[in-house]
């Protein structure tokens, strides 16, 4: 039938197609309760625009899709699936893509940050005592820092005083648990500390460091030694 | 919208001008309905992946710290049943020299005759490794970290960190840090350990 394509395309495929792109944003957005509402409420106009089409074939054998008088109403259709598929390839790619990516990113930047301030709170140099220091707390959250630098400032002294260099550098590390504003870091690093006129003392150690997000930007929100016990 | 051309045809039939606006305005909007459906596919794609990949790195964890638990909880009283447990969980390399590598810890927890409560503090997928033994301009170790294709389709490294304490017979209480870094591989869906070493 020479009208076959037509009816495939304008009658089945883009009615189709704008409900199957109508359910799709609902499975991307979980189903929320107004969704659920306008969809059913959409997909039902849907539907019945297919049956009134349908009717109209029975009585004309005529379909929106082969009807040569109506163009303008065959554009409105493609239009409005188009409408409804480009919606659910934007949605999809703002609540998939994005996030997913987001994740991806942080998850490299978290491990970075923290590795970073596991070694910076194990290393210490007497010419510059709080070089090292300075640097961890300008990765922190600024609440914590000053309690983080005030901790850190009898061990500081107490090391400055013997004349001890220590130095760290990461071993392993990973993500333990990543979301979209938090995250803990698991770090495995080895502490070698140089004491003058004594061999230098090595040692591992596994710290864990917890990071939020703060206007875009992870920060450190705690540096904790994972096994204290 | 599997649509495109639509009025292309049109101009054939008897009716006439004014429809190929219309007509290439539909087939228009009918590529780009067909191009969106192609990325929505992708997308879709793309982030199924993604959730099953975050999934069986749950799954790795779980299984490198159901293993630890078995190794850090070994007492005289329960070795035997303890190696079996962890002999059946490895693969590969591990598994085939498992009484040798197992070996030193039988011996302790033989000789040490106590009972140990060790718990796994935290679990995390290897994102970075340095290994600071390995000679700049050296040789590099050998690859042994993959399983052959044909046995595991894929091994990742997931690093362990677990504390027990042992009580001795008449000592006092002894603390034992563990820094583990364990191999995971898939072996036909299962997951097995193929490869124990301590971080150092």
């Amino acid at each position: 039938m020479k009208n076959a394509w037509r009816v495939a395309a304008f009658d089945i495929a883009a009615p189709l197609a704008a409900i199957c792109a109508l359910l799709g944003i609902g499975v991307v957005l979980s189903w929320p309760r107004w969704w659920v509402a306008t969809c059913s409420v959409l997909v039902l106009l849907i539907v019945q625009g297919v049956a009134v089409n349908v009717w109209l074939w029975r009585r004309d054998s005529v379909t929106v899709g082969t009807d040569d008088d109506a163009p303008a109403l065959r554009f409105a259709v493609v239009g409005l699936c188009a409408v409804a598929v480009v919606s659910a390839v934007l949605t999809g790619y703002t609540h998939w893509t994005l996030p997913d990516r987001r994740l991806k990113a942080d998850s490299v930047e978290v491990v970075r940050i923290a590795t970073g301030m596991a070694e910076a709170t194990a290393t210490f140099s007497p010419q510059e005592p709080t070089a090292s220091i300075d640097r961890a707390a300008a990765m922190m959250v600024p609440e914590q820092a000053t309690a983080f630098t005030q901790n850190f400032g009898k061990a500081i002294a107490d090391l400055a005083q013997r004349h001890v260099t220590a130095t760290a550098s990461t071993l392993e590390a990973g993500v333990e648990a990543i979301g979209p504003s938090a995250a803990a870091v698991a770090v495995v690093l080895r502490a070698t500390q140089n004491t003058p006129g004594q061999p230098p003392d090595n040692a591992v150690l596994a710290l864990h460091i917890t990071l939020t997000k703060h206007s875009d930007h992870w920060l450190v929100l705690d540096v904790s030694p994972i096994n204290a016990r | 919208m599997p649509d495109d051309g639509d009025e292309a045809a049109e101009p054939d039939e008897f009716d006439g001008p004014a429809i190929s606006g219309y007509g290439v305005a539909s087939a228009a909007l009918g590529a780009l309905s067909v191009a969106a459906i192609a990325l929505a596919a992708v997308i879709w794609v793309v982030h199924r992946s993604d959730v099953d990949d975050r999934g069986y790195q749950s799954r790795i964890m779980q299984v490198a710290v159901d293993w630890t638990s078995v190794l850090i909880n070994m007492n005289t009283g329960n070795v035997t049943a303890s190696l079996q447990r962890l002999h059946d969980g490895t693969v590969g390399e591990l598994n085939a020299d498992f009484d040798s590598t197992m070996h030193p810890y039988q011996q302790v927890v033989q000789r040490l005759q106590s009972t140990s409560h060790g718990q796994v503090e935290a679990v995390a997928v290897e994102a970075v490794r340095h290994d600071l033994d390995a000679q700049p301009g050296g040789p590099r170790p050998p690859q042994a970290e993959q399983l052959p294709a044909s046995v595991a389709s894929r091994t990742d490294s997931v690093m362990v960190v677990a504390t027990s304490i042992s009580e001795n017979v008449g000592g006092k209480p002894q603390t034992v840090h563990w820094n583990l870094r364990l191999g995971v591989s898939d072996v036909d869906g299962k997951l097995m350990i193929s490869r124990l070493e301590s971080i150092r």
